[in-house]
């Protein structure tokens, strides 16, 4: 029985880690979907939102108030970016525009070292998420299951809104094909630097949502971005079940990978996304390649 | 062709060039000796660890400032460069402060890596080179020179001690942690080394990749495995997740968290807050021990730094700045007889935050005159760790080293 | 044409008689420019002549290190500082050329990253391949009777095999091959229809700039004597992938220039302020937007303007 409950308990750890893969990745593959930019420089989103949540806790104490102001703040500087340096590179190959992203990765990481210092600070978790709880006999800290809770709703919510709104289907349009779109009277360049922002402020959420359980330094953003895009990947570039499904699956690769074969924590989850690019590249539900 | 203009003209030159030739090195000494001193610093100065190079080089500030930035009649100049924590830029920086700087006394770094990657340039060139930071145990070991000095530790100190100490006062059944390289791995060898013999038994060992963001598979190990106690080793943003993580697992109140220093020093209290409340750890230095030399240390430099507290890298820096005055000013201020130099470090004794500093002639490593065990609580209006007990003299084995005594 | 073969050779000239004017610092960062300029050049093959946008370029740039230390600490010669790393890296980029060409575009970026961390991740926790701390002590070679280890047959040495790279290399794109990869990066579907077979030249290409990176890769360990793990990591790529694009992508000598800014930010102005990494960022944005192509882009322009 022990075995069990132990096993069980990691499984709700590869929950919680395989959701917040997913509310960091989501953004990137929504992004990529629309505008066939892999945007390097989404790690630097997360950053920014934990700083910008980390700024709006010492200054207010409240950690939703932090929830809803970072990826606003996040959003808008993604439509700055989106709007001043990407948009005259549409025209241009992908590939310009990736390098593009790139440079802004060390580009915000030295503002961020500017701006809030280069130490390491933190995020304390919400009075009510504080604790630590018993389920089936795992113990899970309470922020954990709320993160979660959270997660799959945030999952169902967008699947929602790109479904079944009309936002969703001008957006659905535009990235199935975006003259015909425009020629319809849709302004797809407001469309584009909608997505982006959004593709950026969901990126800021989840850097306030990750910030109570990992702590906010300036090389953050770098760290987190091969797992951001292994997960894209391997779920399929573009697709929202594809991310979903992705997230929680390496979530559970990784932390089972810890848990039982130490040696290979740093690799497996390339191991993964090496085998799901050479047996089914468009990864699990992506466009099929042409 | 005037042959005889040319045999003269040729007499005066060379005998000109001869007398240079008596006289020039004599000039250049001299000129040497009463040119300023040059230390060279390789310390990160941007990246998550430059605030452990700030720490250093603000207390060796601190300490040039209180000699007027003089010793023996010449001026010191502080050249600083930033190894960035990446080994090809450290062994750029250290090329460039040897070869082009020509610098007396080498200083720094913090990344055992870059240490190790600069030690054969230094011994090569005959540098003299004070270590103020990173704990490989091997340049007190097998890669030893006459020409390295370390006042900072040797990653072996801070953990020797605690075994005994975590067996008799904590808990036999330990559970080690600690990441996946070699400083990790040499540390909790350490703790064995007192612990086994004390009667401890190790439950179980993991080591989670450098730079891990989720302890949770680990911190649920370390639960299912019925460990009372763990010994464990981070630093920087590993050491903040991994505390944050275990306080928000609840687990410390039931096992009991201990570890190396570096586990809840200054640059990482803040931002672990209140999860790190409880924590033992061992470490040669906190700002709150009582002896004369460390008060001062600790009113100088909050005086001088804003109110800033030193910490145990501070008190490395410090240390590191007195045995070059101290040895600069025993040769008279001579750095062109490099051996006699090397023999004036050697010998450097003093009192220093820490308690009574010397060198082992053995390794050129510093004896630690006390492990401190430490317990992080909250006093003074904020998080300290607070002095509960010491092991005395803890001096690294340097197995494999021979300096010519 | 004789005023550029004058150029070259005064610059040529330059380049062998740097030591003679300047310290062993500036003697050190050039020979890092060069090294790195290689390894920029052979990233350029794939980037701006065959389209391929590799961030595991930095693979063999590793592996080209790591086997080159391996072979000079158990026998320094001309075989184990050249022959032994180009072949091993010929092999490697051949294996992972064959599972890495059959993805394109965003695909092949994530595959070729991925290899590169797999190495990383390896020869971080090997302790045969000294763990975190990497190769240290690697002693220079003798080639030819001469002691490479003294500084001025080192510094013609490194000169002489940098700029053979950079020939081959020049000779490659110039050659019908190099011609052909530029046909693939214009349209791919063109040129399969009129019979190429493009994935067979897209490896062939992927092996020559895989071994000519590798060849960079051992250089570097000998002018360093030491090598870490950090050669692996995919920012190492990246870097590289900086430098073709500010010195110009698809023009070879551009990585050069690209590589020299890099470095000379990298090292000089980090000196001046804490801010380079901020300044290279918008540098390197700057050049994405308004200078497509790069040093050399704007000063062919300039050129093209005085005439």
């Amino acid at each position: 029985m022990t075995f069990l409950s132990d096993v069980f308990a990691q499984a709700l750890n590869g929950l919680a880690y395989g959701v917040l893969l997913f509310l960091l990745s989501v953004g990137l593959t929504l992004i990529f979907g629309m505008l066939d930019v892999v945007n390097l420089a989404h790690g630097s989103f997360y950053m920014l939102g934990a700083y910008a949540g980390l700024t709006t806790i010492a200054m207010t104490g409240n950690y939703w108030l932090a929830m809803l102001v970072a990826p606003l703040a996040v959003g808008v500087i993604g439509a700055l970016m989106e709007r001043t340096c990407l948009r005259p590179l549409y025209r241009r190959s992908p590939l310009d525009q990736v390098l593009l992203t790139f440079g802004f990765i060390y580009l915000f990481e030295d503002l961020v070292k500017w701006i809030w210092g280069g130490k390491i600070r933190s995020i304390t978790p919400p009075e009510a998420f504080s604790a630590s709880v018993q389920v089936f006999g795992a113990t899970v800290p309470s922020y954990r299951l709320f993160m979660i809770v959270f997660g799959l709703v945030m999952a169902v919510a967008l699947w929602l809104l790109i479904e079944r709104t009309r936002l969703g289907a001008i957006i659905r349009a535009g990235v199935f094909d975006a003259e015909m779109a425009a020629g319809m009277g849709v302004n797809i360049d407001l469309v584009f630097t909608g997505v982006f922002a959004f593709g950026a402020a969901l990126g800021g959420l989840s850097g306030v949502i990750a910030g109570p359980i990992q702590s906010a330094s300036p090389p953050m953003g770098a760290g987190i971005l091969v797992p951001a895009l292994i997960v894209v990947v391997v779920g399929g570039l573009g697709s929202l079940k594809g991310s979903l499904v992705g997230s929680l699956i390496i979530g559970q690769a990784e932390t089972f990978g810890k848990a039982w074969l130490p040696g290979a924590s740093m690799v497996i989850i390339y191991v993964v996304m090496a085998l799901v690019v050479l047996l089914r590249p468009q990864g699990l539900f992506g466009r099929a390649l042409k | 062709m005037d042959f005889q203009v040319t045999r003269r003209r040729f007499l005066a030159t060379a005998s000109a060039a001869a007398a240079g030739a008596a006289i020039g090195p004599w000039v250049v000494r001299a000129h040497a000796q009463t040119g300023p001193v040059k230390i060279g610093l390789v310390l990160p100065y941007t990246g998550v660890y430059a605030v452990l190079g700030e720490s250093i080089t603000q207390a060796m500030e601190l300490v040039f400032a209180r000699e007027n930035w003089t010793v023996a009649g010449r001026k010191i100049e502080m050249i600083k460069e930033d190894d960035e924590m990446k080994p090809p830029v450290g062994i750029r920086k250290t090329e460039k402060l040897i070869d082009s700087d020509k610098v007396d006394i080498l200083t720094g770094p913090v990344h055992s890596g870059i240490l190790m990657g600069m030690r054969d340039k230094v011994h090569n060139s005959k540098t003299i080179l004070i270590v103020s930071n990173a704990g490989a145990d091997d340049i007190s070991r097998a890669r030893c020179s006459k020409w390295i000095f370390r006042t900072s530790f040797s990653n072996w100190q801070p953990c020797q001690p605690m075994g005994g100490w975590v067996a008799n006062h904590v808990s036999k059944e330990v559970f080690q942690i600690a990441p996946n390289y070699q400083a990790g791995k040499d540390m909790m060898g350490a703790f064995r080394e007192t612990f086994l013999p004390a009667g401890g038994k190790i439950i179980a060992e993991d080591y989670p990749k450098l730079g891990e963001t989720d302890y949770a598979p680990y911190i649920t190990k370390i639960k299912q495995s019925g460990a009372k106690a763990v010994f464990a080793f981070f630093s920087g943003t590993d050491a903040v997740n991994f505390v944050k993580q275990y306080d928000q697992f609840g687990l410390k109140q039931t096992v009991k968290l201990t570890g190396a220093g570096f586990l809840t020093e200054p640059d990482v209290l803040p931002a672990q807050g209140g999860s790190a409340l409880g924590i033992i750890t061992g470490h040669f230095y906190t700002p709150l021990l009582e002896n004369s030399a460390n008060q001062r240390f600790v009113k100088e430099f909050r005086e001088k730094f804003f109110g800033k507290m030193p910490d145990g890298f501070a008190c490395q820096g410090h240390d590191t700045a007195e045995v070059i005055i101290r040895a600069l000013k025993a040769v008279n201020g001579n750095t062109q007889d490099k051996e006699k130099l090397v023999d004036a470090i050697a010998k450097v004794e003093f009192d220093s935050p820490r308690g009574r500093f010397r060198f082992d002639p053995k390794t050129h490593n510093v004896i630690q005159p006390y492990i401190y065990v430490r317990e992080v609580r909250e006093v003074y209006g904020g998080l300290n760790n607070v002095p509960i007990d010491k092991v005395a003299d803890v001096k690294d084995p340097g197995t494999g080293c021979t300096l010519p005594a | 044409m004789i005023a550029r073969l004058l150029g070259l050779g005064a610059l040529v000239t330059a380049v062998v008689a740097f030591p003679a004017v300047a310290g062993a610092y500036p003697v050190k960062l050039l020979q890092e420019i060069l090294i790195w300029g290689v390894f920029a050049m052979s990233l350029d093959l794939l980037l701006g002549y065959a389209g391929m946008v590799s961030f595991g370029h930095s693979a063999f740039f590793g592996i080209g290190g790591y086997v080159a230390a391996l072979a000079l600490k158990s026998s320094p010669g001309a075989l184990s500082a050249l022959v032994v790393p180009a072949l091993v890296t010929a092999l490697a980029a051949l294996v992972i050329g064959l599972f890495s060409t059959r993805v394109s575009g965003v695909y092949f970026i994530m595959l070729t990253l991925a290899f590169s961390q797999m190495f990383y991740a390896y020869a971080f926790q090997v302790a045969w391949l000294g763990a975190e701390d990497g190769i240290i002590g690697v002693p220079r070679p003798t080639i030819l009777g001469l002691n490479l280890g003294q500084a001025t047959p080192f510094h013609l040495y490194l000169i002489t095999l940098c700029a053979l790279a950079m020939l081959l290399l020049w000779r490659v794109v110039r050659s019908p091959f190099g011609h052909v990869l530029r046909g693939i990066q214009e349209n791919e579907g063109r040129m399969e229809a009129v019979g190429y077979a493009v994935r067979r030249y897209k490896l062939v290409a992927f092996v020559i700039a895989g071994t000519i990176g590798g060849v960079a890769g051992s250089l570097y360990t000998q002018l360093n004597l030491t090598i870490s793990p950090d050669a692996f990591f995919w920012t190492t790529s990246g870097e590289a992938l900086l430098m073709v694009i500010i010195g110009g992508t698809g023009t070879l000598w551009g990585a050069v220039l690209g590589a020299a800014a890099f470095i000379l930010l990298q090292s000089l102005v980090s000196s001046y302020t804490e801010r380079w990494m901020l300044i290279l960022g918008a540098t390197f944005i700057l050049f994405v937007l308004f200078a497509p192509g790069g040093i050399v882009g704007a000063l062919r322009r300039r050129a093209r303007v005085r005439t």
